[in-house]
């Protein structure tokens, strides 16, 4: 008996052996050939682009070969379609442009994956939306230099004037969206106006500051007097609850804002980049949280809080003060809450400063163009021409329309110069969310290559709360958009060594934000704290980060 | 040689159905178990997956003297291991002492069901379990209602450094201890009924024939389960962590998987998370060729 277990054993073991060698390599059968092809492909068509463009040119084209188009799924569109090709919006955009389009679309949150796998494969789709400037190692020129994208400044020359136009009336984005040696590489998603760059913002219950006779707080003693009235007078066991395990909540963080400073890079008045986790105002930034824990003013479970537990506490009166998106958390919230509670009010409270009176120095703000989202074209495209058309178009004011707003007459009408949605989307006959009503229609409401317009936000905000925020968070409130890192790029030699050095100094702050906040490692520490941060490299990142930044100026 | 062939083919005419019952599995792990180790040589280069493994250039040991040279190697390699011994030592003895209480139990309903009710968790899918254990671990979850109950201080429990192992081995107990059981009751199975009459007639009773005839009995496979787990030191896996850790216990938490799953996977450096993965494999390696050579040398039993 004992030798045939044996046996079996052997067999069993053998098998997990191999599996767990296995384990490391699983993801790498690129194969020369495919490469090899892919480049004598990149080379016919950068022959292709130096051809002479036809004169005259006018939508919709003639029929050729579908395009293939690689684009992520969005939550909006799968809930009520299997394909981006089955929605009315890529029905119109084909019958608009003339152009056929096959949409290949990686699952949400796979996209990473997934493009490692296509670009591994080498047989690439026609068009690919990706973030170049934050997904793709070594930035937007590496994926050039790599074989994968076309340079697109001969093909804009020729075959986009839409485009081209919009770069030449906005210097802004035409410096943010070329590399640093000047190649253009894709078409971007622009956030148009800035109204559309102030999505996330504090808000706070306001029934229960009419109740209390409190204003909306403006600095951070305000807020503490806020925060304390909350757990003291109406209850609330979590004053003030974010979801903290979500990143872009953290880059956002108010609270540090207000100590003029960031969690993260930042551009200095100096115009200098600097790294704010290490800032005095950082220190103080702690040292106000720390004090806040200990007096139960922020949820003693902040680092684990995940969106439906934040949900559940801001409705149900344990938190009274949150931080989150205008669309996606107050009006879901608001809209959620006032089902049981018809008293129940949100109000978007503005960037907190240290002074009363003063003006926040730092705050919240995207930029317009962020990398995401963004078009480019294969070097196995066969007709650059076409694609680059069909992404032209989104530029052009037939185009502009199309994708915020969709078809007049079915999505949208003019009313005094203005569009406005129609019921289609608004009271979707289906009883879908006007979310994804829009989705069915036009891209405007998510992202994607095309400039988007303030418009759409006014009408996406339906209650009057949201519809305060761009205001109440934006330029009013604080000077941010002076010190919002653009999209740079490290060269792609350094990129490594970058990323090498800020992965180990995040791990390391996020580790002692929370232990100064905690109070498991004193304020006194922060010397300390920071002298490590020094040790990981910093001022090398910094080095990086600045020659990446005058490269970006000199563009 | 000659012979090898000959008594190949001789019991290949004897055993035809057997060789093509086992032929897809062997397929299986030919094609994707060995056929990719060959990426592993990744490792050795900066690789790029447009330029294919022919077309990356080699840089040697880099991505390895990266690791090695990281300010977080050691904790990773402390972080990985002591949750690994934990698991042995704690996880590993659980679903034997759970059989052989199994195994006592005469009353064919009430094994039926306290098995079953065992096994329950393993189907639970990892991301539940997490999602359950962070929900109850919150000043206001279940654990905490359960401390606040018996006079203790609400805490949350998963932001605490010091909690985080016992929550991880614990639950992973809970979770598998049932489904770990399955072998060993059918070990339990194969032991000699003679053997028990026999210990009996010589007076021994339950405690003694558990310790002199049932563990005597089950101890190959006891090994053999042994084995394996020591060659799995090295290998735990992301998942679990991820969905509970969070910077506030990254200082125990934190394990070789997990930070090359931020580091590496997220940023696509696909030469150093492979670097990372064929170390712990080598260590792996050498961790089961030792466990076997000592078992062999100790209690006859191995694996080879």
């Amino acid at each position: 008996m004992k030798k045939e277990l044996k046996r079996t054993a052997a067999l069993v073991m053998a098998a997990s052996m191999a599996a767990g060698l296995a384990g490391c390599g699983g993801s790498q059968p690129a194969e020369t050939a495919a490469a090899a092809k892919a480049e004598a492909k990149g080379q016919e068509t950068t022959a292709a682009t130096t051809e002479p463009a036809a004169a005259e040119f006018s939508y919709p084209m003639e029929k050729g070969d579908p395009l293939q188009y690689w684009v992520e799924t969005t939550t909006t569109v799968s809930a009520n379609f299997a394909n981006l090709g089955d929605t009315p919006f890529a029905k119109g955009l084909m019958e608009n442009t003339g152009i056929d389009i096959e949409f290949l679309q990686p699952p949400q949150g796979q996209q990473k994956e997934q493009f490692s796998l296509i670009v591994a494969d080498g047989d690439l789709p026609d068009i690919m939306e990706y973030n170049w400037v934050s997904d793709y190692p070594g930035g937007p020129e590496k994926a050039i230099r790599d074989g994968l994208i076309i340079p697109l400044n001969d093909v804009i020359e020729q075959y986009c004037p839409n485009l081209k136009k919009y770069l030449a009336e906005n210097p802004d984005v035409d410096r943010a969206v070329k590399t640093d040696d000047g190649n253009y590489y894709c078409f971007p998603f622009v956030r148009g106006d800035a109204e559309l760059r102030n999505t996330i913002g504090l808000m706070l219950r306001a029934d229960w500051l009419e109740e209390l006779g409190l204003e909306v707080p403006e600095t951070v003693d305000e807020w503490h007097t806020v925060l304390t009235a909350f757990k003291e007078k109406k209850g609330a066991t979590a004053p003030y609850t974010f979801e903290y395990t979500n990143n872009q909540y953290l880059g956002a963080n108010p609270f540090v804002a207000a100590f003029d400073t960031s969690y993260s890079f930042y551009i200095g008045s100096d115009e200098k980049v600097h790294f704010g986790a290490v800032d005095e105002g950082y220190k103080n930034y702690l040292e106000t949280m720390h004090q806040w824990y200990e007096e139960g003013l922020i949820d003693a479970d902040i680092a684990t809080m995940k969106n439906d537990q934040v949900a559940a506490k801001i409705t149900n009166g344990t938190a009274g003060a949150s931080l989150g998106q205008a669309g996606s958390r107050m009006g879901t919230w608001l809209a959620a809450a006032q089902k049981t509670n018809p008293d129940y009010d949100l109000v978007a409270a503005p960037q907190p400063s240290t002074e009363k009176g003063k003006k926040a120095e730092f705050g919240h703000v995207e930029v317009a163009y962020s990398g995401r989202s963004s078009a480019a074209i294969t070097t196995s495209c066969k007709d650059v021409e076409r694609a680059a058309r069909l992404l032209d178009w989104a530029y052009s004011d037939e185009g502009h329309m199309y994708y915020n707003f969709g078809t007049e007459g079915v999505s949208y009408t003019m009313e005094g110069g203005n569009p406005v949605y129609t019921d289609q989307i608004l009271k979707n006959p289906e009883g879908w969310p006007v979310s994804q009503a829009m989705s069915a229609y036009i891209r405007g409401n998510y992202n994607g290559p095309f400039v988007q317009d303030e418009r759409y936000l006014e009408q996406y905000y339906t209650m009057d709360q949201q519809k305060a925020t761009p205001k109440v968070w934006g330029a009013a409130s604080s000077n941010g958009a002076a010190h919002v890192m653009p999209p740079i790029t490290p060269s792609s030699d350094e990129s490594k060594e970058f990323s090498n050095i800020i992965n180990q100094i995040n791990t390391y702050r996020d580790e002692m934000t929370l232990k100064f906040i905690f109070g498991d490692a004193d304020i006194s520490q922060f010397d300390e704290y920071v002298g490590n941060i020094e040790k990981m490299g910093l001022e090398r990142a910094l080095e990086i980060e600045n020659a990446a930044y005058d490269r970006y100026k000199a563009r | 040689m000659k012979n090898l062939t000959k008594k190949l083919k001789a019991d290949w005419v004897r055993n035809r159905s057997l060789y093509i019952l086992v032929l897809p599995v062997l397929a299986f792990y030919i094609l994707f178990h060995y056929k990719p180790i060959y990426g592993a040589v990744i490792a050795f280069q900066d690789y790029v997956p447009r330029l294919g493994i022919s077309g990356s250039e080699w840089v040697g040991f880099a991505n390895f003297r990266r690791f090695f040279s990281d300010i977080y190697f050691v904790r990773l390699m402390k972080n990985t291991l002591l949750l690994s011994i934990y698991d042995i030592v704690f996880g590993f003895p659980a679903p034997i002492i759970l059989a052989l209480l199994l195994n006592e139990i005469h009353n064919r309903f009430f094994k039926n069901v306290t098995q079953t009710i065992t096994y329950l968790p393993h189907f639970i899918s990892m991301i539940v379990v997490c999602g359950m254990l962070t929900d109850f671990s919150l000043s206001t979850g279940l654990f905490n209602d359960i401390i606040a109950f018996f006079g203790g201080k609400r805490h949350p429990l998963l932001q605490d450094p010091t909690l985080y192992r016992t929550i991880y081995i614990l639950s992973g107990i809970w979770q598998q201890v049932g489904w770990g059981t399955i072998i060993y009751l059918s070990a339990l199975a194969g032991v000699d009924s003679q053997l028990y009459e026999a210990a009996e007639i010589d007076g021994a009773n339950k405690w003694k024939q558990t310790l002199n005839v049932t563990l005597p009995g089950i101890a190959p496979t006891i090994i053999t389960m042994f084995i394996l787990k020591i060659g799995k030191l090295m290998s735990m896996g992301y998942e679990k962590t991820i969905l509970l850790y969070n910077p506030a216990t990254y200082e125990t938490a934190d394990i070789i998987s997990s930070y090359v799953y931020r580091v590496g996977l997220l940023d696509q450096d696909w030469s150093y998370s492979t670097a990372i993965g064929l170390f712990n494999s080598v260590i792996n390696f050498i961790l089961l060729i030792l466990a076997n050579k000592l078992s062999k040398k100790f209690s006859e039993t191995s694996l080879w």
